[in-house]
This record gives C-alpha cells, structure tokens and sequence, in this order.
C-alpha cells in the first residue's frame, strides 16, 4: 500500500467538512497511511482557472505535486476537480509537450523539480485499486441491508479516460462495486453517465441538467443519490431546493459523498457523518440506517 | 417618388489565423481531422438544454476562422460543463472540450472573461483558495474536532510571480 498526503481541496473542508470527518474515519478503519502536509493550495479547479490561463493552472498544480513528493507522498483526493486537475497536469508534466515546456522552465526557476514519479489519485480509485473491494466490503461492519442507491460517478472522475485510465468512460463499474461493498444496492437508471451540470455557466443549462438526473434516478425507486465530488454534491444537495423552486416540484432525494456511506457502513450514525448538515434530509436512509 | 428601402447588412470578421494559432495547442488533437460527423453531439449534456450550444458547430467555426461569434462577451462556450464526452466520442481525436478550453483562454487574454468567472479566479489567486476562510469555516470545523485550516500565506501569487515554491 502506498504513502499518502490528503488533498483536502476547496470546497470539502470549507463548505462540506463533513465529507472529510468521514473520509478521516474511513481512512482509519482501512489502515490506510494518510497524513496531512501543510502549504496545499487549491489545486487548482479545472473550469474556471484552467479556463482562465492553462499556463497558470499547470503551474500552481506543478507546484502541489512538488510539495506532495517533498514529502515522499502520493496524492489521495476527495474532489473529482483536485484529483481531476492534478491527475492531468501531473501527467501533462511529465510528458513536457507544448503546452509544458514552457511552465517545467518556468517551474525550474522557482526551484519546483518533478521529476515524474508522484503519483496523484482519487481516494475512491485508491479503494478500488489499490485496496480492493473485497476488503472494503469486510471492513463493513455495518452493512446497509436494503437500502437503494444511484451512483454518479462525476465526469472528471473517468474522464479523459486517455490520461485517469481508471474504468471504462461511458460504462464504468468501479463506483457500482465500491457502493455494493457497503451492502446497498446500486441501481441502473436511464442517461447514468449524464452530468450533473454544476460547471455550466448557464443557469437554465445547469438547473435544467441536475432536474433530468433526479428524474432518472426516482424512476428507478433511488432512496439516495451517492458522489464522489463536493461540486456535484453541491449541484444535488442544495441544487435541488433550486430545482424544486424553479420548476415548482418537490424532489428529496438524500445526497451523500461514498466516504460518508462507507463510514456508516462501518458503523459510524448519521450524525457522526453529518447527515444533519444537508439541505435534503436523509429520512429513509435512516430508517436502514437506525435499525 | 423613390421609397427608401430597409437592408440590413452583416459583416462577418473572418480570421484565418484562428484556427491555426489553436492547432498550436497540442491538447486539441488535430483540428484538420474534423470532418463533421456529429458522434461529439448526442452525448453532449449542454447541448441537450441550450440549443444555441453545439461541439460540432464550435469546430467549424474555428476551422472558418470565425473567431468574432466565439472569443466575445457572454460567449455560448461558457455554457459547456466540461465533461469530456465530446472528446471521448471523437472518432478523428479531436478533442471539442480542450478546443473550447483554449477559446476560453483566449477570451481571458482579450481581458472578456465574465464578471463570474473572473471574480472566482481572483479570489484563488488572492485566498489560495476557492472559498473565503470565514468564522464559520472555522466554527464549523470546530464543532467536528477536524484540524484547523492555514490560510493567508500567499502560495498561489508567490509561485505565479516567480518568489519561490513555498
């Protein structure tokens, strides 16, 4: 087993900390070696800054890779935006094309030296991996007997296939699996691999996307909705109070990050997951959970 | 008595340099290779919601040097999620999602990036991070006993402006 410095990111330790309560108790019942280093920056995200200046967003990744290897670590990430970001300007790097070149030279001067040998994953692809879903599901103590789910896997999760290289980009398994591990069901829906359309600038796009997954996923009797992205999350969570506003519905389908559905598969409740700290109330899922 | 006769007339800049200073980019696989097909599109979610939005169309346009209807303000590829479908699709290896990544930089470069975008990239640059480090980040961190969170040092401006990589 690998050697882990945990990119915490943005959007989980300030806005959804109780994302990475779980992941932190996950990360001890599987005896993973996670610590934390200290001088991580945002990774930075993958829409707007990269979006802004590729050359500025390879080099502040360039530099939270250095530090990750100062410290002799490889990269365990929440966020499919950091592993995403880090997973392709790592390998951007290392492969030194055009658009590299020029950053490595940059990053050179500022005493930044990769040397291609940091290696930088999501800790749902570590789990999978590394660790194997054969363990995980062992380390369920707790297992959630009954309860229905719909995974959704987030586009940077898989994708560009080319460079994560980590399951099939239009019909993966890897979550379906890491998910079934904890006991629940993972459901097959229409449109699975559909966006959850959090990046779109277009309000009408972005609301308009989130309302046809929730659709999918009811249809098929889902009693809560599973990511591995606090940006989806987000797009779900609080996005669903925007949809039911906007298109005056009432969906209430419960969102959970996999590492707070793995930490109660282990045994931690609801409240130790921060299950309270969501906007759509995870009602049914306590009924499997409490029992 | 002659009547006065309404005619509108549309110009359209043509720069036919703009897709040659894209092909520069490597990411965007070979633009020449386009040949229309449309696989980029059935998969494409903004697409699916915003009917002025089209991977293929993108494309052309770049390959027609229509550089006007795409680096402009309220640009219609700010609509896209990049999700990458368009490039998975892609039976030529062109990659619509990184082709539109080098136009947003472009729109960046001509200083018309929109209020939101840029606010967000601001605040990184200045916060190191994507969210402002308020109290209740704190307290809430607080109340789930996780360790406190670092902020303030100037990481993203000090390795941007070349003072170092700490």
């Amino acid at each position: 087993m690998g050697k882990y410095a945990l990119f915490l990111g943005c959007l989980i330790p300030m806005k959804n900390p109780q994302i990475e309560k779980a992941a932190r108790r996950v990360f001890e019942a599987l005896k993973l070696d996670v610590v934390d280093v200290q001088g991580f920056s945002c990774c930075p995200e993958p829409w707007n800054f990269k979006g802004a200046s590729l050359e500025e967003w390879l080099l502040v990744a360039g530099r939270n890779l250095f530090l990750a290897r100062k410290n002799g670590r490889d990269i365990i990430a929440l966020c499919n935006g950091c592993s995403a970001t880090l997973i392709e300007a790592n390998h951007l790097l290392a492969e030194g094309g055009i658009e590299a070149k020029r950053v490595l030279e940059l990053l050179k001067k500022r005493d930044v030296h990769l040397d291609g040998k940091v290696r930088a994953a999501h800790a749902v692809e570590v789990l999978y991996r590394d660790l194997g879903v054969d363990k995980v599901a062992k380390s369920c103590s707790a297992p959630l007997k009954g309860l229905k789910v719909a995974v959704h896997y987030g586009c940077h999760l898989l994708r560009p296939s080319e460079i994560m290289n980590v399951d099939d980009p239009f019909s993966p398994t890897m979550l379906d699996q890491l998910v079934e591990a904890t006991g629940a069901e993972s459901l097959p829906y229409r449109d699975k691999m559909a966006c959850c359309g959090s990046a779109s600038m277009n309000k009408d796009v972005s609301l308009g996307m989130a309302r046809k997954k929730l659709m999918d996923m009811e249809e098929v009797g889902a009693q809560a909705l599973v990511v591995t992205c606090p940006a989806c999350f987000d797009q779900f969570d609080l996005g669903q109070i925007e949809v039911n506003r906007k298109f005056k519905e009432s969906h209430s389908l419960p969102v959970l990050h996999y590492f707070q559905l793995l930490a109660l598969a282990q045994g931690s409740n609801s409240e130790e997951v921060g299950l309270s700290r969501h906007k759509i109330k995870a009602k049914e899922l306590n009924k499997v959970i409490s029992r | 008595m002659l009547t006065s006769v309404s005619r509108e007339v549309r110009v359209t800049q043509v720069n036919l340099n703009f897709r040659k200073s894209l092909s520069g980019i490597e990411k965007v696989g070979d633009l020449g290779q386009c040949f229309q097909c449309s696989a980029c599109l059935p998969d494409c979610p903004a697409a699916t919601f915003s009917p002025r939005f089209n991977p293929r169309d993108i494309v052309m346009r770049v390959l027609l040097g229509l550089e006007e209807s795409l680096v402009c303000p309220d640009s219609l590829v700010w609509d896209c999620t990049t999700c990458y479908a368009c490039a998975e699709r892609c039976p030529q290896g062109v990659k619509p999602v990184e082709v539109i990544t080098a136009i947003k930089n472009r729109i960046a470069e001509a200083g018309l990036l929109p209020q939101q975008v840029a606010g967000a990239v601001t605040n990184i640059k200045e916060t190191d991070r994507v969210i402002v480090h308020s109290d209740t980040v704190d307290r809430r961190r607080k109340e789930l006993a996780l360790p406190e969170l670092v902020s303030g040092e100037r990481l993203i401006q000090r390795i941007l402006r070349g003072e170092g990589n700490g």
